[in-house]
């Protein structure tokens, strides 16, 4: 095990430094927005605000528009490493502060919705793939294709209109307060965001489950009379867990996305409908600072699904035949 | 018929059907067989006979679509009944059931210790101290000694090693009767005797009944007290081995048997059954072998065959025997009558020169494979010359290295005066010469060819890559087609429509279109049906003699090496052990690989197994992965 | 001999399983339904029985009606004309997304599937980090910076979709290559750029197809999601997606209008998706990827 251990620790240790790698690359790029949108920088920068040279001049020092692009690069990262990016141009507050305020609904939403995700997908998933060719089975895979094909913003204002408008269980918008008053305003654009998730997990969690069924290691371990458990959770689960885990960095990337859409839907004030508020205002640091967080969100679970990938295959560390 | 009473296991009227589209297909049609107490039985029978299907009946274990009638009596129980957990209590206790391939039989993210401590019957509560005890004392049995094996995955193992884990944990719960689904066919040559020795022995000392599928005649007879010949879907011969092999009573049997040359001569001709394996489905209302039978007549489409009783034990589902009986005699014996071998003259000029050569694969920038090492040969104008090695010994790198496919990392390859060590550094001239003087058959005669085009425009494109301004390619392409035994119209085909044996032939088309004076074979029957498999070395031969062409033979099999070569290579590990004329290497081998490559040869007589242990060059109790 | 070949015709020990599943009665439905599509794409404005951006100020928010099929949206628009009209922005900013990422994604799926060596470890490099990319969330913050307009995230919409297609045709590419058949055409001297477009490409075409169909579906539930946000289409421009965001606020007075555009994003993509499905299925019997 410990063979094995070291030789983990060192490939945890190189994806680290790729990760870091990775995360400076797309901070340079997220830097360049600024310059990348048409006009001046300091226009962009002033926004609504009206052009005077005391302005222009505040707005030069403030970020330091008159260096060289990698100096000011250099700085804006420092800043960035303390958290401080700027002050956003559509409210002059700054964007830190913002951020902070709004992080805690969106992760809110985010964990419910994973939750839903994993527990209702791998589920159903197995059992689909349990029972194939059955009206489950069937059921699932219908349900499942018309589910990934409807996006999130669709079902949201379907759901919208059903549960809120029509049957009124759910509050139509916001978030609430207080635990209980989150969890009910949260709820619809939970479950929407879950919905196209789960459908995407069910369809590879059944899929790996199917190509398990069929293994010649299955067919033996029932040749010597395993108990169905045995044989359910260290011959299928075991095995079926390895292609489910590959595809949970895409699942989460979509999750983000859903999210973002399903913020604007229900009018939830998370970090995904700011950051469609600040790209139709061209609010450029705020911009910068949450595509910054969401890279580095992604990169961070793309790392543990492959750590968690590592763990679960011995083949991967010890070498394939 | 056996007495019921002695036996633990009969099996009467099996019938296994896929259900296909609203219709049953059948894959099994009637069979009917008895285990004894202690008796070990052979199923033999090619793909398609339903061999392998049977034994997953017999353990309930049959795929999705499939479903089994008729009854399979196992202490006064019809085991066809059993609803899925009573099932339970049955596999793995009372029947034991190993699978062919070691490779994927084991669960690959369980140590080889869970594998088995899991197998062990959960009525007795170990503590973990005692069940390791008893998971070291299960593999010691199967002559795994080193308690560092229990802690591997199976990954890490070799396939002797993983067949072997595989052997205890079926036998963990010390079944009465054990079935063994072709349980050395995965493995190579060498370790195939060692398996089945295993199995012998395990199936001796615990006085258990055995049941042995197995496509080999010869690992039948030495292995089993009785068999059964399977063909399409129905018995049509039980026997046991010594009368079997003294006068086979049905033209199938026969025919199984002389499809595999001698080891020990050359024969005259290669006996080889014409035609190919049918669909089982296809012949459910006539004797099944009826399209490939030299004696078939009107009768023998009647209706369905069942066995009969011939002699004491011996029974046959072969219609015309009496009148035939004689005349099946007649044609084994002039099928194994010697022929001279032809004297190599080896002083003819060199096609094919190779010095020196060794070959180093890269894997991920980490571990080196050295997959050659300073090998050298030849092969003349016109020459026969065989070479032969197990997996890992690198003769399909050394046949790749020929055609370009590979390069070489060291040494010289020289094929008709050019240097085709390294065939990216070649001129157009250099590589057309090469390109027409050497040219290869692959062992897969299912990826072979390209599916999404015809037969004829595989062909086409040989002539006119070498010819872009050829003319009469269609004439050309009709020549080649009826050279090889196939006929003209086939051209206009899809490979899906053909058996493997005609798409090896269609390769060979492919490989002659380029008029080479040399052809590479490597393992060019290996995957065909025994029953098959002479018609392509037949078609070889034949080659040879009208063309001129020389060809370099790759194979494992020694019996078949024996038939088409003159010159012999042996390979062992990346390296030529021996080589020498044919006949003399085969019967005076000299060195200990080749000794024991001549040893594992199933012989069809039971001494075969017991006879004195292969001087392995590798212990047995190894652990490395086999190359 | 041959006599007795002949007769063998069609008895192989691989069963030609017929995977060609006939035209049930759901894929004919969607390639129905998709056609349809189509025809409201281009012939949109010729169908559409009134001027979808004429304003009736007098019905604003109406319900349905015999004069306005689907009722009529915040400004009094025809929102029956303006989904038929709206099936332009559902369809040509997918398809060009699709044929573009198609072509692409070919291209370079087969020359680093076939060349492998450093080529294919530089595409592959930059696939797997386009790979974890959530696609629309770079366009919004570009569209951000640099202005939203419908056909410049279509082009950035191709160029981001483009690794998705390299790496299924690269990996279908890598299980063609060392398969017998191609390295006979290899020995027989057959160029290599011969045998990837005359071997390898009609043996993954399948694969290929299939895949795009999906890639339409999804490039159109991209497309549609950023028109909602406001960064696809210009105001005003009917397109489904747009309407579902405006007409969000007539939940309580007509929600026609809202539902309607999004269920037929929903359906579209369905459809499609479905048809994509069935060709993976019905083709994979051709070739040698099954």
């Amino acid at each position: 095990m410990s063979e094995r251990g070291t030789l983990i620790l060192t490939l945890i240790g190189r994806r680290l430094i790729a990760l870091v790698a990775l995360v400076v690359i797309v901070s340079l790029g997220v830097f360049s927005l600024l310059y990348l949108a048409p006009g001046n920088a300091v226009d962009v920068l002033l926004g609504h605000r009206p052009r005077t040279p005391a302005t222009v001049r505040a707005l030069t020092d403030q970020y330091h528009l008159n260096k060289p692009f990698l100096d000011q690069y250099w700085i804006w990262l420092e800043h960035a490493a303390r958290l401080n990016f700027g002050s956003s141009t559509q409210t002059s507050l700054p964007v830190s502060e913002e951020i902070r305020s709004r992080l805690p609904t969106s992760l809110f939403l985010g964990v419910y919705a994973f939750i839903l995700v994993v527990v209702i997908g791998v589920g159903v998933g197995a059992l689909a793939a349990m029972r194939r060719g059955g009206l489950l089975d069937r059921l699932v895979v219908g349900v499942s294709v018309v589910s990934v094909s409807t996006p999130s913003f669709v079902a949201g204002v379907v759901l919208l209109y059903v549960f809120a408008v029509r049957l009124g269980w759910f509050p139509v918008f916001g978030a609430g307060s207080g635990f209980a008053g989150t969890l009910a305003h949260l709820t619809l654009p939970a479950v929407t965001l879950a919905a196209a998730g789960t459908a995407f997990v069910v369809k590879h969690t059944r899929a790996a489950f199917l190509g398990v069924l069929d293994q010649d290691h299955v067919v033996f371990a029932k040749a010597r009379g395993l108990s169905a458990t045995r044989i359910f959770f260290a011959y299928l689960l075991r095995n079926a867990v390895i292609p489910i885990v590959t595809i949970s960095g895409v699942m989460l990337s979509s999750l983000i996305v859903g999210a973002v859409l399903v913020e604007v839907t229900f009018s939830v004030q998370g970090l995904g409908q700011l950051l469609v508020q600040s790209a139709n205002a061209k609010d450029i640091p705020m911009l910068q600072c949450i595509s910054l967080l969401i890279a580095v969100v992604i990169l961070v679970a793309n790392l543990l699904a492959d750590i968690v990938y590592l763990l679960v295959d011995p083949r991967i560390v010890l070498g394939r035949r | 018929m056996t007495d019921t009473a002695g036996n633990a296991l009969e099996v009467v009227d099996l019938r296994i059907d896929r259900v296909r589209e609203g219709r049953l297909e059948a894959i099994v049609s009637g069979v009917n067989l008895a285990v004894a107490r202690g008796e070990s039985v052979g199923i033999v029978g090619e793909s398609g006979s339903g061999k392998s299907m049977t034994a997953r009946a017999i353990t309930g274990l049959l795929p999705r679509g499939l479903s089994a009638s008729g009854e399979i009596r196992y202490r006064n129980r019809n085991l066809l009944d059993l609803t899925e957990r009573a099932w339970r209590g049955v596999r793995g206790t009372e029947i034991g059931l190993i699978l062919q391939d070691p490779f994927t039989m084991l669960n690959p993210v369980l140590r080889c210790a869970s594998i088995l401590g899991e197998s062990l019957r959960t009525q007795r509560r170990l503590d973990r101290n005692a069940r390791r005890a008893e998971v070291l004392r299960r593999l010691a049995e199967v002559g795994i000694h080193d308690p560092a094996a229990a802690d591997r995955y199976p990954f890490q193992l070799s396939g002797g090693m993983r067949q072997r884990v595989g052997i205890a944990a079926a036998l963990a719960r010390d079944p009465e009767i054990l079935i063994a689904d072709e349980p050395s066919t995965a493995l190579d040559v060498t370790t195939q005797r060692e398996t089945l020795s295993l199995i012998k022995q395990i199936q001796a000392t615990r006085g258990m009944g055995l049941v042995l599928i197995t496509h080999d005649l010869r690992v039948a007879f030495a292995m089993c007290d009785r068999i059964y010949v399977l063909y399409a879907g129905t018995v049509v011969e039980v026997g046991k081995p010594a009368e079997l092999d003294a006068e086979p009573l049905h033209p199938y049997t026969q025919g199984l048997l002389l499809s595999e040359p001698p080891l020990d001569h050359r024969v005259a001709t290669m006996f080889s059954i014409p035609g190919a394996v049918p669909n089982p489905d296809a012949v459910t209302n006539r004797c099944p072998f009826v399209d490939r039978c030299q004696w078939a007549t009107e009768i023998c489409s009647n209706g369905p065959v069942s066995l009969s009783t011939i002699e004491g034990d011996r029974q046959s589902a072969c219609v015309r025997l009496p009148a035939i009986r004689a005349e099946l005699a007649a044609v084994r014996r002039q099928a194994v009558a010697g022929a001279a071998p032809r004297q190599p003259d080896r002083l003819t000029s060199r096609l094919i020169d190779v010095r020196a050569v060794s070959k180093e694969f890269v894997h991920s920038g980490r571990t080196t494979h050295r997959a050659l090492d300073e090998v050298s040969l030849s092969v003349g104008e016109n020459e026969c010359v065989g070479l032969v090695g197990e997996s890992g010994s690198g003769k399909t790198t050394l046949a790749r290295l020929l055609v370009g496919l590979e390069r070489a990392s060291a040494g010289t390859i020289t094929i008709d005066g050019v240097d085709a060590t390294d065939w990216s550094a070649l001129g157009r001239a250099d590589l057309r010469k090469l390109r027409g003087s050497v040219q290869i058959i692959f062992q897969d005669p299912y990826s072979s060819l390209d599916p999404m085009r015809s037969i004829g425009w595989t062909i086409a494109e040989a002539i006119t890559t070498r010819s872009r301004r050829a003319r009469n390619v269609g004439q050309r392409v009709a020549d080649l087609l009826s050279e090889v035994g196939l006929p003209q119209s086939y051209a206009e085909l899809r490979p899906v429509a053909l058996s493997g044996g005609m798409r090896q032939r269609v390769a060979i088309a492919r490989a002659l279109a380029t008029e080479p004076r040399l052809l590479v074979c490597d393992e060019p029957v290996s995957a065909l049906d025994v029953s098959v498999q002479a018609q392509i070395l037949n078609l070889i031969r034949r080659l040879h003699v009208d063309r001129g062409l020389g060809y370099l033979f790759i194979t494992h099999d020694l019996s078949i090496v024996r038939q088409v070569s003159d010159y012999l290579y042996v390979m062992h590990r990346g390296r030529v052990v021996e080589s020498g004329p044919t006949e003399q290497v085969l019967d005076g081998p000299k060195d200990p690989y080749t000794v024991d490559l001549l040893k594992s040869v199933p012989r069809a007589d039971q001494s075969w197994l017991t006879s004195s242990p292969p001087g392995h060059v590798a212990s047995s109790g190894a652990l490395t992965r086999k190359e | 001999m041959s006599a007795v070949i002949e007769r063998h015709l069609d008895l192989t020990r691989h069963d030609v399983r017929s995977r060609r599943r006939r035209l049930g009665l759901v894929v004919s439905i969607c390639f129905l339904f998709v056609g349809a599509v189509v025809v409201m794409a281009i012939f949109g404005p010729l169908l559409a029985p009134q001027d979808p951006q004429a304003q009736h100020l007098a019905l604003v928010s109406a319900d349905p009606s015999s004069a306005h099929w689907l009722g009529t949206d915040a400004l009094g628009r025809d929102v029956f004309s303006r989904v038929i009209v709206g099936a332009r922005t559902a369809f040509f900013g997918p398809l060009v997304i699709a044929l573009g990422s198609f072509t692409l994604g070919n291209v370079l799926g087969l020359l680093a599937g076939y060349h492998g060596g450093r080529v294919d470890a530089l595409i592959m490099r930059w696939v797997d980090l386009m790979w974890s990319i959530p696609t629309l969330l770079v366009v919004i913050v570009v569209a951000g910076a640099i202005g939203a307009s419908y056909w410049w995230a279509v082009a950035l919409l191709v160029i981001l979709t483009v690794p998705f297609d390299t790496r299924v045709v690269r990996g279908a590419t890598l299980e063609q290559v060392p398969r017998p058949y191609v390295e006979a055409a290899k020995t027989l001297g057959v160029p290599g750029r011969w045998i990837v477009v005359r071997h390898i490409w009609p043996n993954i075409s399948s694969i290929a197809i299939a895949n795009t169909f999906l890639v339409f579906a999804s490039s159109l539930v991209a497309l549609a999601g950023l028109s909602f946000l406001g960064l696809g289409v210009s105001p005003g421009t009917p397109d489904w997606g747009l309407m579902l965001s405006e007409n969000e606020t007539l939940l309580f007075a007509n929600p026609i209008a809202t539902i309607v555009p999004g269920v037929m994003i929903a359906l579209t993509a369905t459809a499609m998706n479905l048809v994509g499905d069935w060709l993976d299925e019905s083709l994979a019997g051709r070739g040698a990827t099954r």
